[in-house]
């Protein structure tokens, strides 16, 4: 009798934790986390930040590789929808993946990989500008709120970027890049005529929620999105290093003394 | 050592916002005096050339033009940097051969696309202080360079990793933001003609502000590997752009490496 009734504890309990109707509810009524705020009154999204993904090396499900561990995508869906000619391109690229890929040649990752890369990076705010500091290439991002996208269309790596407040969301607005870029080391790629959406929201305060839509009429049939994490960085001692990836070449190549 | 600087810094922290002020400075929310915006060498126009000044036209000066600009070395005061004698020898190597490389060692950091260093970055173009709650940050326009300098009086991280950029810690003393600098790397010049420091380098830095346009910059330089006495250069900065104008400029992306077509020339210069 008493083996009985642990059963059926055991039992209840382990309904209770797997439930996903339990779990279902705790989402949706949990009231949406409303973090500190900077001294104007916007989210407070500073801090160093890093995500702990495989996004870098391949935004869809993927077993391991050598060098690369196994991942759940985070494409929605785990497809992207490449139009008939790209999926021979995203084919070819992956063939080639070790020498094609932008990565190899020290060029800046673009947009959104920059955000991927297994590096942290720190965002800092003042009153209409949000900058994003990369560890890896020392990339630099600027993200204007007060302003209207640059007349006209010059490709950058990293494109340029535009910001808006909604709630407790920043939404950036990304454009003017070039054709050149890749989403991961997987070849995935994009045209210049690539429109970049990300949303951060805080959901905690060691957590953002990141959200990217990626437009780009002239390689997919749709816009798409993909979804991760943003973890902040523990350590009390926690700063950016450096990671110059075309010094550390030249100096593997005995070109830097 | 690690006592020594912890005195300094508690010191420091004590007079941090105690000092005099400039009447009519705007301070941020977190109470620094208030620098932010885009800003320039103003003094020097030829010091990513030579450090020293117009030793010799037609090396300091690309287009071959002379120049009267002196030095930004302000002590010793004779403006010289004041090498030992192998370093004075490197040195000499890299101002002789800077036109006409025979090895890598003679060619400018610059020129392949590596980091400015310090304090190359303030007088290669324009850079973007940005004074976010406990920091200033400075972003340069030429191949984006970044500092992150922390107001929180952290200690260091450990000497075995070396930075571009170095590991910086400021303060600030009335006016004066006062940042100190280890952990710096032995791979960035300060100049075209091959003027350098070693990677035990301690750099001390002092940013005064002078008016709302103007910052006088003043960094010392130790490094008993390289030089026999510390030594210290002076510039001042102004703003690049003023007024209304400011509100709407940013700076752009500077891809340097991406365009960089010098160093596969360079390549097929020195292995043949």
């Amino acid at each position: 009798m008493r083996r009985f009734i642990c059963l059926l504890v055991v039992a209840v309990v382990s309904a209770l934790a797997s439930s996903p109707v339990s779990a279902q509810v705790r989402a949706d009524n949990a009231p949406a986390y409303k973090g500190p705020r900077t001294p104007d009154g916007k989210p407070d999204l500073q801090g160093v930040w890093q995500v702990l993904n495989t996004a870098a090396w391949d935004i869809q499900d993927h077993s391991a590789r050598l060098g690369v561990p196994a991942g759940q995508g985070v494409v929605e869906g785990n497809e992207i929808p490449y139009q008939p000619w790209a999926v021979a391109r995203k084919k070819d690229n992956f063939e080639k993946r070790l020498t094609a890929d932008p990565i190899a040649q020290c060029y800046l990752p673009g947009v959104p990989r920059i955000a991927y890369m297994p590096h942290p990076f720190q965002i800092f705010q003042t009153p209409g500008t949000t900058v994003f500091v990369y560890e890896y290439d020392h990339a630099v991002r600027t993200i204007y709120t007060d302003r209207p996208h640059l007349p006209g269309h010059i490709d950058f790596w990293l494109g340029v970027s535009r910001g808006r407040w909604e709630g407790e969301t920043l939404v950036v607005d990304a454009i003017d890049f070039n054709d050149k870029t890749w989403f991961d080391a997987a070849g995935n790629f994009h045209s210049d005529a690539l429109h970049v959406v990300e949303r951060y929201t805080r959901t905690g305060p060691d957590h953002i929620a990141y959200e990217v839509t990626i437009e780009d009429p002239r390689v997919f049939t749709r816009p798409w999105k993909m979804n991760m994490t943003l973890y902040r960085r523990q350590e009390r001692n926690i700063q950016l290093l450096d990671y110059e990836c075309n010094a550390l070449a030249e100096e593997a190549a005995g070109r830097l003394k | 050592m690690i006592r020594r600087s912890l005195v300094v810094a508690s010191a420091a922290a004590a007079v941090v916002f105690c000092g005099a002020t400039l009447s009519g400075q705007s301070r941020t929310p977190d109470g620094q005096p208030d620098i932010q915006g885009f800003w320039a060498n103003q003094t020097h126009r030829l010091a990513t050339y030579n450090i020293e000044g117009a030793a010799d036209p037609t090396h300091v000066f690309l287009s071959g033009n002379p120049t009267d600009e002196t030095s930004l070395v302000v002590d010793p005061p004779d403006g010289k940097v004041p090498y030992q004698p192998w370093a004075k020898a490197r040195r000499d190597d890299v101002f002789e051969h800077h036109l006409n490389i025979t090895k890598w060692e003679h060619v400018d950091p610059h020129t392949r696309c590596f980091l400015s260093g310090i304090p190359r970055m303030f007088y290669q173009g324009t850079f973007q202080i940005l004074q976010p709650p406990g920091y200033l940050v400075i972003l340069q326009e030429f191949n984006h360079g970044t500092r992150i300098i922390p107001l929180d009086q952290r200690p260091h991280i450990g000497g075995d990793i070396k930075l571009w950029m170095g590991d910086s810690r400021g303060h600030w003393e009335g006016n004066t933001l006062v940042v100190d600098v280890t952990n710096k790397n032995d791979k960035t010049w300060f100049d075209i003609v091959g003027d350098f420091h070693g990677d035990e380098v301690h750099i001390r830095e002092r940013f005064t502000v002078v008016s709302a346009d103007r910052i006088d910059y003043q960094a010392t330089f130790e490094d008993p590997k390289v030089y026999t006495r510390p030594f210290t250069m002076a510039l001042s900065f102004g703003r690049a752009v003023k007024g209304a104008e400011a509100k709407s400029y940013e700076l752009l992306e500077e891809a340097c490496h991406e365009g960089d077509q010098d160093t596969q020339e360079m390549v097929h210069r020195l292995t043949k």
